[in-house]
């Protein structure tokens, strides 16, 4: 119990004291996604500024999925993102998703919105890790 | 048992050290500037600790309830330079104090006058002009190179730099508050090229008021920030050991090496990402240049919340024309927050025989708080 809560403590210090004060997107995010709140696939998103574009991964490994677009929307902090990903027997499927950026200032950040892969429709949620 | 009070003890010091952290804000963020308030009441406590000293007094409002209010007046180092001590009031004292409230309704404020009422004295003021040390020219070493440090045998530190923050050198005086708030958001395009999300994101942190503030957290001032430093830094030259080091006032007490042995300027990419990057410096003349890679992106690089990427890539120039004049000129190269490179700076003014004193930001933890 000890152990757990000088864990949790000293996880509230560094969570209070530090943020990535660059790009907003720049970093590891991780959620999930679905059509469902029971429904859920887990997310972990990838993102880069290279003073141009916004690159990215979703899901890194050996599956994973190279973004083809992210827009940030800096006039209301919100994010289109489209990739090209596979299914389980192998046909294409978009993914396309659009959310709003929040809690800027904060590590860890996040980004709420609606994602649609193939013909499912569902939301999703990002928290930079 | 004893376990399960540990954790509690934790949980509870944890706590304790996570509002002070979040609790030392800008004196924009902190304090409306628009607004005015006159108290007057009894000194109950006096706390002269860094990086500001507060006093706390009793104030009785016309229907007789009595509620106590933390007045924040000053930076302890500051007064204490300007001749005032923590004796020079007292508990039980009457003062009458104006200056302007809190944002919201937390009682506090920040003192512009503090009279103490049964002698009509104003205490904790600043005189109208420190004393200038007397002109002379730059100190030099043995084999005529400019010392950025005192000159033999004598005391000293560069003090307070003549901007509040950095901003492009276009010529054009850009308004400002002390903290770097523009009085004009539509001047946001003067202040540095940036890009289109770097500009939203510095003019969001304008509109809160600086409130998320890296170093109101008492994060360490990183890039230029560092020669804004309230109280001061200095030039330690280690020739011997090719190495110049920068004892910085503020920050927690921060330092940073500048290599001047020669080696190549550093890779951002092969750098360890920090707070005050990887500096390679070398003369040119009388002006030090220093190159700097390898910034992480956890600071603000100047008051006012000019944004940066890990791509950041500075280039500083110090100069020192006279033993009192340190000239600081910076180019900043961010390709993935800027349009193009651009160039700021500033004059910081020696203080002479004296020695930085100790400052840590969070040594002001107990006296933030709002009765």
């Amino acid at each position: 119990m000890f152990r757990a809560a000088c864990g949790l403590a000293c996880l509230g210090i560094v969570v209070s004291g530090i943020a990535q004060e660059g790009h907003p997107l720049t970093g590891t995010w991780s959620g999930d996604w679905g059509p469902t709140t029971t429904q859920r696939n887990h997310l972990t998103f990838v993102m880069n500024w290279d003073g141009k574009n916004v690159t990215g991964t979703i899901n890194p490994g050996p599956d994973s999925i190279p973004v083809g677009s992210v827009l940030l929307d800096v006039t209301n902090w919100t994010v289109r993102m489209e990739a090209d990903a596979k299914d389980q027997s192998g046909r294409a499927v978009h993914i396309a998703a659009e959310g709003k950026l929040e809690d800027i200032a904060s590590w860890h950040r996040k980004i709420t919105g609606t994602w649609v892969q193939g013909t499912t429709k569902g939301d999703f949620r990002l928290t930079r890790d | 048992m004893r376990h399960a009070a540990l954790a509690v003890l934790v949980v509870v010091l944890a706590i304790l050290l996570v509002v002070p952290a979040s609790a030392q804000k800008s004196f924009s963020a902190t304090y409306d500037s628009e607004r005015q308030v006159k108290l007057e009441g009894i000194v109950t406590r006096i706390d002269w600790v860094n990086p500001s000293a507060y006093l706390l007094i009793d104030v009785k409002d016309a229907g007789g309830t009595i509620t106590n209010w933390a007045v924040e007046f000053g930076n302890p180092l500051e007064l204490d330079r300007d001749g005032w001590k923590r004796n020079s009031l007292h508990i039980g004292d009457v003062v009458n104090v104006e200056g302007n409230p809190a944002r919201g309704e937390s009682r506090q404020a920040f003192a512009k006058s503090v009279i103490l009422k049964s002698t009509g004295k104003r205490l904790f003021v600043a005189p109208a002009r420190r004393a200038a040390a007397p002109a002379a020219p730059a100190p030099r070493w043995p084999d005529g190179r400019v010392r950025l440090g005192p000159p033999p045998g004598k005391k000293g530190y560069w003090g307070t730099a003549s901007v509040k923050a950095l901003v492009e050198n276009t010529g054009v005086k850009i308004p400002m508050n002390d903290d770097g708030l523009l009085l004009n958001l539509t001047d946001a395009d003067r202040v540095a090229p940036f890009q289109p999300w770097a500009k939203a994101l510095y003019l969001r942190r304008q509109r809160m008021l600086l409130k998320d503030d890296p170093l109101a957290r008492c994060l360490p001032p990183g890039g230029p920030r560092q020669f804004h430093s309230a109280n001061g830094f200095q030039f330690i030259e280690q020739r011997e050991l090719g190495r110049i080091l920068v004892l910085l006032g503020g920050g927690d007490r921060n330092w940073r090496v500048i290599s001047t042995d020669g080696r190549p300027v550093g890779q951002a990419a092969e750098a360890v990402l920090s707070y005050y990057g990887t500096s390679v410096g070398h003369w040119e003349k009388d002006t030090l240049v220093v190159d700097s890679v390898g910034f992480n992106e956890r600071f603000w690089m100047t008051s006012g919340g000019l944004p940066h990427t890990e791509a950041l890539h500075l280039t500083e120039r110090f100069s020192r024309p006279d033993l009192n004049t340190l000239k600081y000129e910076v180019t900043v190269d961010d390709p993935r927050t800027y349009t193009r490179t651009w160039t700021g700076g500033w004059i910081v003014q020696w203080v002479p025989d004296k020695e930085i004193e100790e400052y840590f930001c969070e040594e002001n933890a107990e006296s933030t708080f709002i009765r």
